[in-house]
């Protein structure tokens, strides 16, 4: 499944750690989106250090970092960046949300299955009938827990 | 002595068969939620609150101690078992716990944190017992420079934690500083880098950062890579550690207690630091620091050791002061003054009962811990053999309901799904995500007590340094932070040679 | 567990039936309490909540909606379904200093509530750090205004009461000290008892003990009566000061729409737990002051969170310290 092909000098292209690379360009990105999203935010004095001083002061310095990565990429050698897989990250993702959308509309009964059961496909493992009466017999136990013994105020059924 | 006569008197509280019980219930309620991801001893306890109603304010709590320090013991088998730290304190164990747990060793590593935070929560009773009083003077020493100052070191030791490249490390402190200035200015209530989203307004939750990095990040990848997955279940290993694991991780037990009975006291959540510092420095002590973040037993020992000393000794402010250093110690605040005892300077001298009880009931409560501890240690390793087709939907379940908890708000956990996103992105990226977390924890507490020094000394940054206990935490920091780069500095200038 | 869910479905079905004010309450009353547990509202709602619930036979639960001042909780309550299973405690923030100090608020206090009570108040102080050279009020007001911006003030962050209060007092007295903003009291205090900063004001559950053990020394006491707690320190109207009356009041909301019977419902209940002697003694033991029996109905709570509103919002306006 994956390809981890570690340390592996790239033949040809100057970037020699393409994965560094990535992650430079990555927390340069981050830096940017900070300054871009605190430029209105006041910078004070360091009498008085407006809102804006130290998110900015710190985006700056995340931004060079990234800049040492990058550029340390074409210096020496490192990992390769692997695949990129769509499945796990969107099933497992989706199903969070479909929680967090149902949690309080439906309450627990259908938040439990339905995350679950979402959850279940992200591995070719899966096997649906399984998946179906272990995420209730879940759902169940964790009313039990949650609702039950630990009295935490979850809705368990919040439709009608 | 009248310290004998006091701890009687305590015992005599303590173990009266109403107190013990309720006790055993803390300290069950307390592993169970530990155990559970994101469901913290904050929620529980605000729970609980009005069942204690109907008993009396000592019985009530020894029983709501319980459960804190339980959670606290309780947290390490999850940060153990699947990678996911549930409160700051665990992130240390999460680096070397879990390699141990892949590695076939979760029963040595649950085993030696149970047994070196049962040392250091017997040591840090004692500590309360004969010291809380004096030590007070101590947490009135710290005044916002110091405070700063203390956090400066708290980031080398991030630096030093880091697993590879340094620069990455840096870049991840740095972006955890970045996430932590998220949320309402705090002098001028201005919102910061919110997206205009109301939610964000307090700031991120730790927990919800915590939950997506690592939780759901980590079941990202072990959905990515089937084998890693696989060591853990092949081999269960023995379930306690072997004599030789005993006397690896006897000084770094006895060290760790120190440090994290030290940083305890201090206010505003001195305790995080302490399982940081106790890495750090068995990190530095070692003869061979590259084991860390390998399957280290020392690296287990020494900060759960630390952990739950500053877990108890975090009680000192609380009893002596009245003055809660944490979440956890506010919400006892709340407790006793539901009872009608509002902490303060002489909870000690008008309720001797419920002071020296609750200081007894703490050594008892360990020792149950440990009781009850180390039988489930087979049942958790068992677990691993779940197969994780069913074990990640169960983690995923558990993580939402706990995130859910923490303020009754769907928000945190759509806002985990996306740091689960983030986290993924970071281990394509060959980033760690444990200095981040450590540089977000630091943060908000760094950037509140930088500006009310500066307000304080009116802008003048000599403060830091003319002030001596602030002045002597920044000569440390600077000390080691030398120490921690000379090493890669020298390597990366023999790498240049070698060329 | 079965019986369990049953039980919980006839609720539900019971309280979707038209006639839901006659069987009200058919299920659990959820009161939100917009700050973190073990806060002096959420200890106030809770001593009371218990009561009522044993009046009207079905349990409170308390849950802890925290953020940005009260007033994510609040905004919830507000957009809640007006059927009288979810309420809330608001407070002095939430209820009347919130509009001016949020200007995107989501909530007006005095449209968007039933008013159901006032449950309890509790005084605010003026403390100082114990080696403050004043003795009492009026030599610290003098000491005030003659220091200015030298005098470090301790609050414990926009918008809490502590802010609030000495914003208020400022503003009575006439100066402009440099505040020092803390995350919560808890922290704030530990300076003030450090002698960090000089000077603040805050709910008097906050300081007794601290005033008692003299670690801090409190000036004055801003209710037209003295404390029962603290019985030597003076009112602010004894030490000069009549004007700064304040308190960090606590009082129950429904959403706007709930209907009158269950708003009378829930209002007698929480009369009832305020007559109620163990739960008066729970709440005074707290420092808590009780409304007077003429202010402890719907109407009487409408025209004062008016009244609040009106009241606060110049002052904040005036110091231009609010949460954009």
């Amino acid at each position: 499944m994956t390809t981890m092909d570690k340390g592996a000098p790239r033949a040809g292209g100057a970037v020699r750690a393409p994965q560094d690379f990535a992650a430079g360009l990555f927390l340069m990105a981050v830096a940017a989106l900070a300054l871009w999203l605190s430029s209105d935010l006041p910078l004070g004095t360091m009498r008085a250090m407006g809102p804006g001083m130290l998110p900015r002061a710190i985006a700056v310095l995340v931004g060079l970092s990234g800049l040492v990565l990058a550029a340390s990429a074409f210096v020496s050698d490192g990992e390769a960046l692997t695949r990129w897989h769509l499945r796990g990250p969107i099933l497992i993702l989706g199903a969070v949300a479909v929680f967090a959308l149902t949690i309080r509309t439906a309450g627990l009964i259908v938040a439990g299955p339905a995350s679950m059961i979402i959850a279940s496909f992200a591995t070719d493992e899966v096997r649906w009938k399984e998946a179906v009466i272990f995420s209730v017999a879940m759902t169940a136990g964790c009313i039990l827990l949650f609702k039950v013994a630990l009295k935490l105020p979850i809705p368990v059924i919040a439709f009608m | 002595m009248d310290l004998f006569s006091n701890l009687a008197l305590g015992f005599a509280t303590a173990l009266s068969l109403q107190n013990l019980a309720l006790c055993f219930v803390g300290c069950m309620v307390g592993t169970l939620i530990g155990v559970l991801p994101g469901v913290g001893p904050i929620a529980t306890i605000a729970i609980l609150l009005p069942i204690t109603f109907g008993l009396d304010p000592t019985g009530a709590l020894i029983m709501l101690a319980g459960i804190y320090y339980g959670a606290q013991y309780g947290g390490s088998t999850t940060a153990i078992l699947v990678n996911i730290p549930g409160e700051a304190t665990s992130v240390v164990t999460v680096l070397d716990g879990h390699q141990m747990a892949r590695q076939g060793r979760a029963g040595a590593a649950l085993g030696m944190a149970a047994i070196g935070s049962f040392i250091a929560g017997c040591v840090a009773t004692v500590v309360i017992a004969a010291l809380g009083a004096p030590l007070t003077k101590l947490a009135l020493l710290f005044g916002p420079a110091e405070y700063f100052s203390l956090m400066v070191m708290g980031l080398v030791f991030a630096v030093v934690l880091a697993r590879g490249s340094i620069v990455k490390a840096i870049a991840m402190i740095l972006a955890g500083l970045l996430l932590s200035t998220v949320g309402t200015d705090l002098e001028t209530g201005q919102e910061r880098m919110t997206l205009g989203i109301q939610d964000l307004s307090d700031g991120i939750d730790f927990a919800v950062l915590a939950m997506g990095l690592f939780g759901f990040a980590e079941i990202l990848r072990n959905l990515e890579s089937p084998e890693a997955r696989d060591v853990v279940k092949g081999s269960i290993g023995r379930l306690l550690p072997t004599a030789a694991e005993f006397r690896q991780s006897f000084w770094p037990i006895v060290r760790g207690t120190g440090l994290g009975a030290l940083l305890g006291i201090l206010p505003g959540n001195g305790a995080v630091l302490g399982p940081f510092a106790s890495y750090t420095l068995e990190k530095k002590i070692a003869k061979d620091p590259r084991r860390f973040g390998r399957g280290a037993i020392e690296g287990v020992a020494g900060p759960e050791s630390a952990n739950n000393a500053g877990a108890q000794t975090a009680f000192i402010p609380l009893l002596t002061l009245g003055i809660p250093p944490n979440a956890v110690m506010a919400l006892m605040v709340g407790a006793m003054t539901i009872h009608g005892i509002i902490p303060g300077p002489q909870v000690m001298e008008k309720n001797p009962t419920l002071f020296w009880g609750m200081v007894a009931s703490m050594w008892i409560g360990n020792l149950m811990l440990l009781v009850i501890n180390l039988p489930l240690i087979g049942l958790w390793v068992r677990l691993l053999k779940v197969p994780y087709r069913l074990m990640f939907p169960a983690i995923l379940i558990f993580c939402c309901i706990g995130i859910y908890s923490i303020n009754n708000n769907p928000t945190d956990v759509m806002a985990t799904a996306v740091f689960g996103l983030v986290g993924y992105v970071l281990f394509k990226l060959g980033f760690e995500p444990a200095p981040l977390l450590l540089g977000f924890v630091l943060g908000k507490l760094m950037e509140e007590k930088l500006r009310q020094a500066l307000i304080l000394s009116r802008g003048s940054f000599s403060t830091f340094i003319e002030r001596p206990v602030s002045g002597t935490l920044l000569a440390v920091a600077v000390v080691m932070l030398v120490l921690a780069l000379l090493p890669s500095i020298r390597k990366g200038r023999d790498e240049v040679f070698t060329e | 567990m079965t019986l369990r869910i049953a039980a919980a479905l006839a609720a539900v079905l019971a309280a979707a039936t038209p006639a839901a004010a006659q069987t009200y309450p058919a299920k659990p009353i959820t009161m939100i309490v917009p700050f973190a547990a073990g806060g002096p509202t959420d200890i106030i709602a809770r001593i009371v909540g218990e009561h009522m619930g044993r009046t009207l036979g079905q349990q409170i639960v308390i849950e802890n909606v925290a953020g940005a001042g009260g007033t994510t909780g609040t905004t919830r309550t507000a957009q809640a379904a007006p059927d009288g299973y979810t309420i809330m405690m608001g407070h002095m923030g939430t209820h009347g200093a919130a509009p001016a100090l949020y200007p995107k608020l989501k909530y007006d206090p005095t449209k968007d509530f039933e008013p159901i009570g006032m449950a309890a108040g509790t005084p605010i102080l003026i403390v100082a750090k114990k080696g403050l050279a004043p003795k009492d009020l009026k030599e610290f007001v003098a000491f005030a205004k003659q220091g200015g911006d030298k005098l470090n003030l301790a609050h414990a962050g926009i918008g809490s009461v502590s802010h609030a209060t000495a914003l208020l007092f400022n503003a009575s007295i006439g100066t402009k000290p440099t505040s020092v903003p803390y995350k919560g009291t808890g922290p704030a205090m530990n300076d003030l008892v450090s002698g960090q900063v000089d000077y603040m004001c805050d709910q008097i559950v906050n300081v007794v003990e601290q005033v008692k053990a003299g670690s801090i020394k409190a000036y004055a006491i801003a209710t037209p009566d003295r404390s029962p707690a603290l019985p030597d320190v003076p009112t602010t109207k004894e030490a000069g000061l009549p004007d700064y009356q304040v308190s960090a009041w606590n009082a129950m909301f429904a959403p706007k729409g709930t209907s009158p019977e269950i708003v009378a419902k829930l209002s007698d209940a929480l009369n009832k737990a305020l007559a109620d002697p163990n739960t008066a003694k729970r709440l005074t033991d707290l420092g808590g002051v009780l409304p007077e029996p003429a202010n402890r109905n719907p109407a009487w709570l409408k025209g004062y969170v008016a009244q609040e509103v009106a009241r606060w919002t110049p002052v904040i306006k005036a110091a231009g310290e609010t949460a954009e």
